[in-house]
């Protein structure tokens, strides 16, 4: 998790991530900001996570996008 | 068969609806197949043909893909471990020759119908550089109706069922009905299959509520495609037919009463359609969520045709992004550059991608490429200069929350936005260029007093109808955007209130709108696309 919020501080700074409710709803996460976030997730875990794995579910909290990096990890 | 048509609201939406509602629950999605082939061969008789092989394309492509997991995974139990990756790669790899082999003929009959002229005559230019004069081979094809739509749609169902988001449908019926579905197939909004397909193949029952909240949609739509739109295309065509005879506000007028129509018909027919569709208990996608508030350019296609940028968003920007190649790209610049530029480079060649494909879409002719790579330009310029107004604003101390600095966002997203529309109505892009400097010479507020604005097609009641009618958009924007459900709350009012709104706009699309001879609508502009 810790790897993860630094990624996400990395890519989009000056958010409070673990308190935020909808990363995508509220506008955190656009299409390039996503993109640069999945090449690094991608890199750092070692999963490959495709565009179908871009949903507003999976990228809604900092808790949802570890989940996925989990489920992924497991496939 | 415009969807404003007598023709079309009588003989294919009430028809569909009443035997829809005669027929058994399970062979409900027959009437709509039905009446969605015969409203799409009344439109383009044999040209059907082709939406029905765009269909037949990708319910076999579907098919075979399904057939080739099936076979994956009965097989996977019994391989070993070490086998599974490289069985998994050579699945992976057929699933793909499919796939692309289904997207390049379904974009292929789309690029030899609608581009050959263009391709041509860029080819022939190109041959005239080098001093080989030869005339251009190619000539304008008969278009089928919706293909540019159905044809996005037909490619999301393909790469989604090779992606693995959903298994492909075994009924043909289904898949061809969600391409020729009767309200989106003329402008959309561009369908997915797992948000639609289900919808429209179980029965839905009788809904009064569906039925009236349907037909209140319909009017309004009605009511923003007659009373306004087809009211400001008469001032439209007159400036921008005549584009030599007219210098400032009269441009300025012409450019802003553009973007105006363009909004309320093609918004409205959206209301039209999801109201047609609405009427059966089927919800189609939103295309528009009060664009013009938007704060910047890239917000702006996030509510605007919200079903293209969406489909460009997924299919292409992400493909391209995520793409071996480009990933190997990201990896290269971020060993080699600064983290801002190892970000925007390969960002900036995807979004490249994403544009020059969002203008060629709308048209195949220079003027709309330029449309799709000026917001291409827009984006890259506001992505490059972000550091520097951060730092800028820092320093000045401005409050980026604050109300007055988003006021002005929204009004600079407005002003690019209306300079993109006026090169999207120019005949060409020369035309565009002198229309643009025009608007700067003998700009003078004198011709609203002297009554030069007046005289152009329309009267000072005309003006009071747009502005009114343009004041009720804004009204009924802003009130959504404030999370109001207002036909519900219209619905849930009593019957006086109720019946008085209806009657009111009822009788201001019959009274107020723009008819030309014997009751005649104005097409929809996106129609031909």
């Amino acid at each position: 998790m810790e790897e993860l919020l630094k990624i996400l501080n990395e890519v989009k700074p000056g958010v409070d991530y673990e308190n935020e409710t909808d990363l995508i709803g509220h506008g955190v996460l656009d299409s390039i900001t996503m993109v640069t976030l999945v090449l690094q997730l991608s890199d750092e875990f070692d999963v490959d996570i495709s565009p179908v794995d871009i949903t507003p579910e999976n990228f809604k909290t900092v808790q949802t996008i570890y989940d996925m990096i989990q489920r992924l990890e497991d496939e | 068969m415009s969807y404003t048509s007598i023709s079309y609201l009588v003989f294919i939406l009430l028809g569909s609806f009443i035997v829809y509602n005669i027929v058994p629950l399970k062979h409900r999605w027959k009437v709509l197949l039905t009446f969605s082939y015969l409203f799409y061969f009344i439109n383009s008789g044999k040209y059907t043909l082709f939406i029905l092989f765009g269909s037949l394309t990708i319910y076999v492509g579907g098919l075979l893909i399904n057939k080739i997991d099936d076979g994956y995974n009965m097989a996977r139990k019994a391989l070993p471990k070490e086998n599974k990756k490289e069985y998994k790669a050579l699945i992976g790899w057929q699933k793909k020759c499919i796939c692309v082999c289904v997207v390049l003929v379904n974009v292929g009959i789309l690029v030899f119908l609608k581009y050959s002229v263009f391709f041509g005559q860029v080819f022939t230019d190109i041959l005239s550089l080098l001093h080989i004069n030869i005339e251009n081979p190619m000539y304008q094809r008969m278009m089928p109706l919706g293909i540019s739509f159905y044809t996005l749609s037909a490619v999301s169902y393909i790469v989604d069922v090779y992606r693995g988001k959903y298994r492909a449908s075994d009924s043909f019926g289904k898949v061809a009905l969600f391409l020729a579905f009767f309200p989106h197939i003329v402008e959309g909004p561009i369908a997915r299959f797992d948000l639609v397909a289900d919808q429209m193949y179980e029965g839905h029952k009788f809904d009064y509520k569906n039925m009236t909240m349907g037909l209140q949609l319909i009017l309004w739509g009605f009511f923003k495609k007659i009373v306004i739109a087809d009211r400001a295309n008469m001032y439209v065509n007159q400036i921008f037919n005549n584009y030599a005879d007219y210098t400032g506000l009269p441009v300025v007028m012409g450019m802003l009463l553009y973007t105006l129509q363009l909004y309320a018909e093609f918004s409205g027919c959206m209301d039209i359609v999801r109201g047609s569709a609405q009427m059966f208990g089927i919800g189609l996608s939103e295309n528009f969520n009060q664009p013009f508030i938007s704060k910047t350019v890239s917000e702006f296609w996030r509510r605007w045709h919200m079903t293209l940028g969406a489909w460009f968003k997924d299919y292409v920007f992400y493909s391209v992004s995520l793409s071996k190649s480009f990933v190997k790209l990201s990896k290269k610049t971020r060993e080699h550059m600064n983290s801002f530029f190892a970000t925007f480079v390969p960002m900036s060649i995807a979004m490249f991608i994403v544009w020059f494909g969002t203008g060629i879409w709308h048209g195949a002719s220079w003027k709309y490429v330029m449309y799709g790579l000026y917001y291409w330009a827009i984006m890259i310029i506001g992505l490059l200069t972000e550091p520097l107004f951060k730092r800028l604003y820092g320093k000045m101390h401005v409050d980026r929350q604050g109300k007055v600095y988003r006021l002005l966002q929204v009004v600079r997203t407005f002003l690019f936005v209306n300079v993109g529309m006026l090169m999207f109505r120019a005949d060409d892009l020369a035309v565009f260029g002198h229309m643009f400097v025009s608007m700067f010479k003998g700009f003078s507020l004198d011709d609203i007093a002297d009554g030069t604005l007046l005289g152009i097609k329309l009267d000072i009641a005309d003006f009071a109808v747009l502005a009114a009618g343009t004041l009720i958009l804004l009204i009924v924007g802003l009130y959504k955007e404030k999370g109001h459900q207002i036909r519900e709350e219209i619905a849930s009012r009593n019957i006086v209130l109720r019946w008085a709104v209806y009657y009111v706009l009822l009788f201001s699309v019959i009274i107020l709108g723009a008819y030309g001879k014997g009751y005649e609508v104005a097409g929809f502009i996106y129609a031909q696309f």
